[in-house]
């Protein structure tokens, strides 16, 4: 095994060794908060991404999944008393069985036509989780959301918390990094080329961007679910399409054509985030206005100057200096 | 009866506003296939423009006449700044630079405006009469009237001017029309000249009802994509078509139903009709490469 079907796990070690470190460098709680937070987008970005880039289909209302997957959980646990645990269950079969659906109604559309479904689909989920008042207590938010408990450990906030959203995050890094260099992965990077020709040479289009729109979407439920039970309360606003736009822009300035592309986003729309937080107590006029301001910018900037993203666009550019060429080259030679 | 009329008022005079700016999209996607998401912050920028000339003490048709310039010069700077810098990016790419400009300018507008919204004089009385049991105001009737307008200028513009076949010509193949003269940047950029002016019209014919403020363009811009996919993209009358239907079924929706529920019933409606005829109401028949 060579070349783009090789996972590269050397990357993903030193990843795992930073998030390790990471708290015992930096142990203020608001950091610490923060990147969970960055744990939890970047579970919802690799979903977007793979769907985005690998299954080639924009999302605009991705925010409705991970909307569905928290206040699953949220009804389960806190209005049924059920255990965490088991609402997880469903915090990933409720989002998976409404992407199932969408993606039937939507199989017929495409480009622009596509965009406005799942723009639409984004809004009538957040409509319904503001009116839906019985269920989801309207738009003040729903309130007393229990903890999770992991072998007779309460996981309430800071470094405990921290460490079990990325141990999740970085499970899900490692099943997508296995996606994209397995059969699915080189059927859906060739449906994303062209499809005609991957449905000419016997790759069963619909059935791969259908499995892809479900796994993102149970992702996003699984990062609700983390969201839900990291917070007391949780509000519609914090699934809207705001956030669905802040996933968009994870994605595209990572790239979404590299797995890491999209964790690279998250992390580095976080880091701009606290940030812009910490210019904001030393200048005033630099508010969160200021924040969406900066995202608009980025967006275009990378979509004019880097259209393919951050992360594929830097590896382009070490493999022209001959960097990761010598080091997947020793890479090979370890591996036989 | 009356409350049936009032909705069937209420749902032209909103979907009027939609068909504006979904013929605002209509203009731009037919020269250059680009689906322009800013186009709901051309129509806030129209409204909070208005209301900065008037404060100024600028005479009411002055202020008008300037918004209508400014926002239309907007359009034109972003064309040749942003959008003409991603040469052929794909529809996907395309879709995300032009709601990042629609962040740009939303943040840009919430840090000189405030958070708050704005009040500007209707452009003639104030005072509504009663018609069969409804309650028509002035506004409402301006609003049709400013419609119809840009519909048979629209009309007059593309089918019986040199320009407007230019703008055809454009839009069937860019490369043919550069080889018979017509500079197809130039029509770009006029387009988004156009499409911005549009919507700062639309901006300023809503903005007496409805006190705009710096993040109403986000559902307008989103009701106006609507209505120009429900109608067929790249189908002028679609798009009048698909704002009337959706402005309609968003008053009904409001009064008989519940008016928390009102974009939900009209944006389920669009994906009802995008399920039985995936191109739009009146769009072309080919639907392209299936989507997921």
């Amino acid at each position: 095994m060579k070349g783009v079907q090789q996972t590269n796990w050397r990357g993903f070690f030193i990843f795992t060794a930073l998030v390790l470190i990471f708290p015992l460098l930096i142990s203020k709680s608001f950091y610490i908060t923060q990147a969970t937070f960055a744990g939890i987008y970047t579970i919802v970005a690799i979903g977007l991404g793979l769907l985005m880039g690998y299954a080639g289909q924009i999302s605009l209302g991705q925010a409705a999944f991970y909307g569905v997957g928290a206040y699953t959980t949220a009804v389960l646990t806190a209005t049924m008393g059920v255990s965490p645990w088991l609402s997880l269950l469903f915090a990933l079969l409720i989002p998976a069985l409404l992407a199932w659906v969408m993606g039937h109604t939507m199989s017929r559309l495409s480009g622009y036509y596509l965009a406005m479904a799942t723009l639409a689909f984004g809004i009538i989920v957040n409509v319904l989780l503001v009116e839906w008042r019985s269920v989801t207590y309207g738009a003040s938010g729903f309130y007393g959301i229990p903890n999770i408990e992991l072998f007779g450990l309460r996981l309430t906030q800071g470094t405990t918390y921290y460490y079990f959203v990325w141990t999740i995050g970085l499970l899900v890094l490692a099943v997508s990094l296995n996606i994209v260099h397995s059969r699915i992965g080189r059927a859906l990077r060739s449906i994303h080329d062209s499809e005609i020709a991957s449905g000419a040479m016997g790759v069963d289009t619909g059935k791969y961007k259908m499995q892809i729109f479900i796994l993102s979407a149970m992702f996003a439920g699984l990062a609700g679910w983390l969201f839900a039970h990291m917070s007391y309360s949780i509000s519609p606003s914090s699934f809207g399409l705001d956030a669905s736009i802040l996933f968009l822009v994870m994605v595209v300035l990572g790239g979404s054509t590299s797995v890491w592309g999209a964790v690279i986003g998250a992390l580095l729309i976080t880091s701009i985030s606290v940030l812009v937080h910490n210019l904001g107590l030393r200048f005033s006029f630099i508010s969160s206005d200021f924040e969406h301001v900066l995202y608009g910018l980025i967006l275009m900037l990378v979509i004019i100057f880097m259209p393919r993203g951050l992360f594929p666009t830097l590896v382009d550019w070490l493999k022209t200096k001959g960097w990761t060429t010598k080091v997947s080259s020793r890479a090979d030679k370890v591996q036989s | 009866m009356g409350d049936f009329l009032q909705f069937i008022v209420t749902g032209m005079t909103i979907g009027s506003i939609y068909a504006i700016v979904a013929l605002g999209f209509v203009t731009i996607y037919s020269v250059t296939k680009v689906i322009n998401l800013a186009q709901g912050e051309f129509v806030m920028l129209g409204g909070m423009l208005m209301f900065t000339f008037t404060a100024a003490g600028i005479p009411y048709w002055l202020s008008f006449l300037l918004t209508l310039i400014v926002v239309s010069l907007f359009g034109m700077l972003m064309e040749s700044t942003v959008i003409r810098r991603a040469g052929g990016a794909d529809p996907v790419s395309l879709i995300i630079l032009t709601i990042g400009a629609a962040i740009f300018i939303r943040g840009v507008a919430s840090m000189i405006w405030g958070k708050g919204s704005v009040r500007i004089d209707p452009f003639t009385s104030n005072q509504s009469f009663q018609f069969a049991g409804a309650s028509i105001s002035p506004q409402s009737i301006w609003i049709m009237l400013i419609m119809f307008f840009i519909v048979i200028s629209l009309y007059i513009l593309i089918e019986r001017t040199i320009l407007g076949k230019a703008f055809q010509a454009c839009s069937v193949n860019p490369k043919a029309a550069r080889l018979m003269g017509i500079n197809p940047k130039k029509m770009s950029s006029l387009s988004f000249t156009l499409s911005a002016g549009l919507g700062a019209l639309a901006g300023l014919a809503i903005a007496p009802i409805m006190f705009p403020s710096y993040d109403v363009g986000i559902m307008l811009g989103v009701k106006g994509f609507s209505a120009a996919i429900l109608g067929g993209l790249g189908s002028a009358p679609g798009a009048v078509l698909g704002g009337i239907v959706i402005g309609l079924v968003e008053a009904f929706g409001a009064g008989y139903i519940s008016s928390g529920l009102k974009d939900a019933i009209a944006f389920t409606f669009v994906l009802l009709i995008l399920l039985i005829r995936p191109s739009g109401i009146l769009g072309e028949r080919s639907v392209g490469k299936g989507g997921l």
